[in-house]
């Protein structure tokens, strides 16, 4: 397997999603306006869609096992 | 008009940056006692409108005052009635950001994550351990035997698993003692994601630790891949206690 260090735009957002969703100061109570979840499902699932594909070509194979291929 | 906030900083002086925030936005800093966080005002509309851009943004307005201060960076899209209202947050916290900047003083974030073959891996494990008398046991054993024979090959084969993974992370995490302060590691958060590390780094040594990073490439497990990622604001190191969040 070769190794890599990506710095493709789909990874750099899952890089960054990792960290701006749920992480740094996470302050809560009825100042902060907090962002309708569905809008946030939608940039995370399209973000997320996209670079699961990127970590598939990365990877060479899907990352679905063998056993939850459908027969 | 609403305030959004991208991270509290260890500065109460203006921060003169002449890149804009979020929807064009100019970014400033709003001082509380001796330290401020860095804000932009925001259209009423940004309901309507959050979408990948936002968070590009939201990193590269930290990362450019992560270059000048230390920064705390906010959770994404924290947004602010007015300027009362951060004033009131910022009292609240204030021990806590302090206590936070200078611990994080001089330091930057790395993230590594460690793709591996876990369903190749975990296969040959299971096939080791039913060899042929699982097949045995189908046509001889009750239904009852059966099942608890299958749970305990199962239980089995995890175990075996995380324990091959214990062993690949150890080896991994080897190349990067001594390089950090702090680290945070996750194992397996999927089958074939096997490590999502993340690592505090002091400024001074970050090159060190990228050429860590190297030779764990160069001399590592040559049937692991990596992801290596930073220097981040420090999103995975801050602690902000429950009892500092409770304003009576």
């Amino acid at each position: 397997m070769d190794n890599v260090m990506l710095k493709s735009k789909d990874v750099t957002l899952l890089e960054i999603l990792d960290r701006v969703l749920d992480k740094g100061v996470v302050v809560s109570g009825d100042i902060v306006i907090s962002v309708a979840d569905v809008d946030l499902v939608y940039v995370g699932l399209k973000v997320l869609l996209s670079s699961v594909e990127a970590m598939e070509r990365l990877r060479g194979a899907p990352f679905a096992g063998a056993g939850e291929e459908p027969t | 008009m609403k305030i959004y906030t991208y991270g509290v900083i260890d500065s109460n002086s203006g921060i003169e940056d002449s890149n804009k925030g979020i929807e064009g936005a100019h970014v400033h800093n709003i001082p509380y006692r001796d330290i401020g966080i860095a804000v932009s005002d925001l259209d009423e509309r940004y309901k309507k409108n959050v979408n990948p851009d936002h968070i590009l943004k939201h990193e590269e307005v930290a990362e450019r005052l992560m270059e000048r201060f230390t920064v705390l960076p906010m959770k994404f899209f924290t947004i602010f009635k007015n300027k009362e209202e951060i004033l009131s947050m910022m009292s609240e916290y204030y021990d806590s950001f302090n206590e936070n900047l200078d611990r994080l003083r001089g330091k930057l974030e790395f993230g590594l994550k460690v793709i591996w073959s876990g369903n190749t891996i975990k296969k040959r494990i299971a096939e080791n351990n039913t060899g042929q008398g699982q097949s045995e046991l189908l046509s001889n054993g009750s239904l009852a035997q059966n099942y608890v024979m299958e749970k305990f090959e199962k239980y089995k084969t995890d175990r075996q698993f995380k324990e091959e993974g214990h062993k690949y992370i150890s080896t991994v995490n080897r190349f990067f003692s001594g390089f950090a302060v702090e680290e945070k590691l996750n194992m397996l958060k999927s089958e074939g994601l096997l490590l999502t590390a993340s690592y505090l780094v002091e400024k001074a040594k970050q090159d060190d630790f990228k050429q860590a990073f190297e030779r764990l490439k160069k001399n590592g497990p040559n049937d692991l891949k990596y992801l290596f990622s930073g220097p981040w604001p420090p999103y995975n190191f801050i602690n902000l206690t429950k009892s500092e969040f409770k304003k009576v």
